[in-house]
């Protein structure tokens, strides 16, 4: 195989990438090959081989520069382009099946860079899209949970419940930090 | 008409209500050097308005000014400033600005005119007419005691529907202090509605068909222009959105960018969908809706569209419809406003049934934004509906009102959160009537005058959010420490300066705001993450200072410091660079006088230095920091007992603050035990004339008289 072989497998699998970000989905290495294999890439006798690319893919696609690599809470290798589906958005995506995480990852990455505790709502508005009635319930059982013990709630004058992650923040901080964002609609 | 200089119109006009008699001069050689707006302003108050001149005087001026890049294709480009000696400056009145956007900038320079600088007082009502450099002043008894609808409907109908009018209602009539003028529907500039009706000046007309001539190259400007575009985020230039977003590694809960693909304007016809990329410079205007940021979802199903200034993409006044207006309150069902205008009758309410996002919440915003609009009522920032709770919780207002009004003010619609009762209120206060509607309508003076309230009380007590000088705070502490604080003891109203409060607040994780800052102001410890609070630094002093001299030169030049400055953007790509000198290529650009960002940001010191000088000769002190520069002491305690400098309090430490102000006035070259300019500042500045007057006044430190 050439060099310029190995270009064009790599970027014809970096677009499959770009194409399925750009419908929000993850894909891993055997998803590109088939994404590829469906646009007949390894039909032709001098082009590369399927079994040299599937060897060849997990490297090349790690090696973009354009492209991220997310190791799944599922355990696999799973990749997207962040021009068109970020890695904040990709991480969410890929928690979206065990609420728990995703609701625990999430106000952990909240405290720790902005920081800030967050809404109990956000978790009802995409990308979350969790009911009311299942965001209470995974609150409760983070409560129960020794994975969870650093997920913890205050509720403003408001009636608002913020959450957020004692790792991270102190519940005095997080319960200003939560006031003062309540305020924004009310004083601004 | 003479060809123009680029960006200038390229005249002033003067109107003497007095007299009848209109001139013009010419704004660059008489006024290039304080660029326009309130620099205009502030210099014709200064060699024209006589120390101890009173706010309704009809020696006071009242002076319309644009700026530079009003009318031209520059976003958020659509601001006029109205200067003047202000009414609601407590205990003694001086100079103020009221800011308005709207159309009538843009118009006003097709018409010919940067500014129009009114004078003396007519005997009898007037308004005043203005197409294409034709001036004249009309008849409007017709129109006096009638709402800012009306007015505008019927000079309307005389002018041609392209016309922009910004007229007074009935509180300016009244010379409440607490007036706004109003153009364009909902686009208001507070506290000056009053010397407007103290000149019998009803409204002004204004219409042009010309256009405003860009003195550099012309693709250089589209590009710029486009590059400008892009680095917009939404309303208070929050970088990112409210949402996450396969687009954009961060986001902010606290953002003002809340159209989210997928939302809806629910009462548009047909119903318009936001879809495609939050990046699009084709749907900028889709990011902000200040309707849902401030009452939640269900303003959508209301929303009609985003309205706005002249050339600004932003579209900040939202327009809601609900039809519940109609039938419930016999008020139009449509009202459109942003920020405290929108939530002028929510505020009223300690509590609401539903709460602050509720059905009766946002029917009471819906009646303040009918009605204040139209009778042209300001809210101080919010002050008036704090003093109304206050004074009432207090027991002020049974206490001070005879039985009768008391009696006749329906509280018991007040403490069940009934929209309905400020359709009883909101007339006290914008006809003036009774003792209740008389002292709310001039501010937090008006108590502390008229039933013998201690200013002390209001500034011990948090709530009230009260600074000093009848005003309240406006972006301080609770938003970044000592440069909030700082920013809120050089004016003579509330601060409105937002060129802090844009970046500290624009939903960037607080390294990627700590990076910018280390870049833009020579430290990332000029930057705190909000309620965390360090100690004083030079850094400070710099970014506090770069605050205001930006909010000084955006309302010279007409444009938005509720926009700008744009040094933080939503570019990844950018690193979510902003860009710190477009002002002054623009500025360069338009005129065709090249001026880096350090030689426009010292026209915009002497502007600010300017103000200073005016306030220093009316207060006919120098000891501005003892006399004028004042910190509330709510700033100094916290309801918890935190400590200054611990995590989770806004409480600043004495010490720490005298510090700030003295690397505050040293960086701005003023004496530090008065905060005073110096004689050397002022020919730095090409103030020495100023100097010279303030010196003989003895009002320069450490120069003879």
């Amino acid at each position: 195989m050439t060099p310029e072989d190995t270009a064009r497998l790599c970027e014809a699998a970096a677009q499959a990438v770009r194409e399925a970000s750009a419908e929000l989905r993850l894909v891993d290495c055997a998803e590109v090959l088939e994404a590829l294999a469906a646009e007949g890439h390894f039909a032709e006798e001098d082009t590369i081989g399927l079994e040299e690319a599937r060897a060849l893919l997990p490297g090349l696609l790690a090696a973009h520069p354009a492209l991220a690599v997310l190791e799944s809470r599922t355990g696999r290798t799973l990749h997207h382009a962040p021009e068109q589906l970020s890695r904040t958005y990709a991480r969410i995506l890929d928690r979206k099946g065990s609420p728990l995480l995703l609701m625990a990852e999430e106000i952990r990455a909240n405290s720790r860079d902005y920081p800030r505790p967050v809404p109990a709502e956000l978790f009802e508005g995409p990308p979350f899209e969790l009911p009311p009635e299942d965001i209470a319930h995974a609150v409760a059982a983070m409560a129960e949970s020794p994975d969870y013990q650093d997920i913890s709630s205050v509720t403003t004058d408001t009636g608002a419940v913020y959450l957020f992650s004692s790792q991270h923040m102190e519940r005095g901080y997080a319960m200003f930090l939560a006031e003062q964002t309540e305020s924004l609609t009310l004083a601004p | 008409m003479t060809a123009t200089p680029g960006g200038f119109a390229g005249r002033v006009l003067r109107v003497d209500l007095s007299t009848g008699k209109f001139s013009t001069q010419d704004t660059v050689e008489r006024y290039g050097d304080v660029l326009g707006g309130t620099g205009l302003g502030y210099q014709v108050l200064w060699e024209e308005v006589p120390q101890g001149t009173g706010p309704f005087d009809a020696a006071n001026k009242l002076v319309f000014a644009t700026g530079v890049l009003a009318g031209t294709s520059v976003p958020c480009s659509g601001r006029t400033a109205i200067t003047a000696i202000y009414p609601s400056c407590w205990p003694k009145a001086l100079v103020g600005s009221g800011h308005m956007g709207g159309q009538f900038a843009a118009k006003l320079k097709y018409a010919g005119y940067d500014a129009i600088i009114v004078e003396g007082r007519a005997e009898r009502p007037v308004w005043l007419f203005v197409r294409d450099g034709h001036v004249e002043l009309r008849d409007a008894s017709h129109l006096w005691g009638s709402g800012i609808r009306r007015a505008t409907l019927e000079i309307s109908q005389e002018m041609g529907a392209d016309c922009c009018v910004a007229a007074i209602g009935q509180a300016g009539e009244k010379l409440a202090p607490l007036a706004t003028v109003v153009n364009s529907l909902s686009h208001s500039a507070g506290g000056v509605g009053g010397v407007m009706g103290s000149k019998n000046l009803k409204a002004i007309g204004v219409q042009g068909s010309g256009c405003v001539r860009i003195a550099g190259d012309k693709g250089q400007w589209e590009r710029l222009v486009k590059f400008h575009l892009s680095i917009l985020g939404a309303n208070n230039q929050h970088v990112v959105p409210a949402f996450p977003s396969p687009e954009s590694e961060y986001y902010s809960p606290g953002s003002r960018w809340v159209g989210e693909p997928g939302k809806r304007w629910g009462a548009a016809r047909p119903p318009v969908e936001i879809t495609g990329s939050i990046h699009s410079m084709s749907r900028i205007a889709y990011r902000t809706n200040s309707a849902a940021y401030f009452l939640g979802e269900q303003a959508w199903k209301h929303t009609v569209r985003g309205n706005g200034c002249t050339s600004c993409p932003i579209r900040c006044h939202t327009t809601l419809k609900v039809p519940a207006m109609a039938t419930k309150y016999g008020l139009n069902e449509i009202a459109q406003g942003t920020c405290i205008a929108l939530n002028f009758g929510r505020f009223f309410f300690p509590g609401l049934p539903g709460g602050p996002k509720g059905q009766a919440a946002l029917e009471a915003c819906m009646i303040g934004m009918n009605m204040a609009d139209d009778m042209g009522i300001w809210s101080n920032y919010g002050q008036l509906q704090r003093d109304f709770i206050k004074l009432a919780n207090d027991g002020v207002l049974q206490a001070k009102l005879g039985s009768a009004e008391y009696s006749s003010i329906p509280w018991d619609q007040w403490r069940a959160g009934d929209p309905a009762f400020l359709l009883d209120l909101i007339p006290r206060i914008g006809e003036r009537r009774g003792e209740l509607g008389n002292v709310l309508s001039q501010g937090s003076g008006g108590p502390f005058d008229h039933w013998g309230v201690p200013e002390s009380a209001w500034e011990a007590d948090r709530a009230t959010t009260y600074w000093k000088m009848g005003h309240p705070k406006h972006h301080a502490n609770e938003d970044d420490g000592q440069c909030g604080v700082i920013i809120n003891t050089q004016y003579n109203r509330d601060a409105q300066c937002h060129s802090h409060t844009n970046f500290v607040r624009n939903g960037l994780p607080v390294h990627e705001q700590k990076r910018l800052s280390g870049e833009l102001w020579g430290s990332p410890d000029s930057v705190d993450a909000p309620g965390h609070y360090t100690r004083m630094n030079p850094y400070k002093a710099r970014r506090a200072q770069w605050a205001l001299i930006r909010k000084e030169l955006h309302d010279c030049l007409g444009l938005c410091n509720w926009m700008g400055p744009w040094v933080a953007s939503p570019l990844k790509e950018r690193g979510y660079r902003g860009d710190n000198s477009l002002e002054s290529r623009f500025y360069s650009l338009a005129t065709g006088r090249s001026l880096d960002r350090e030689g426009l940001d010292l026209a915009g010191t002497r502007v600010f230095t300017l103000h200073r000088a005016l306030t220093i000769r009316d207060m006919a002190t120098a000891d501005m920091r003892g006399a004028h520069d004042h910190v509330p002491q709510w700033v100094y305690e916290d309801p918890k007992g935190a400590q200054p400098f611990t995590q989770g309090t806004i409480r600043m430490d004495r010490a720490d603050m005298a510090l700030a102000m003295d690397m505050f006035y040293e960086s701005m070259g003023w004496d530090k035990a008065t905060g005073a300019p110096t004689r050397e500042t002022y020919g730095r500045l090409g103030l020495d004339a100023v100097g010279q007057a303030l010196a003989e006044k003895g009002l320069v430190p450490g120069a003879e008289k």
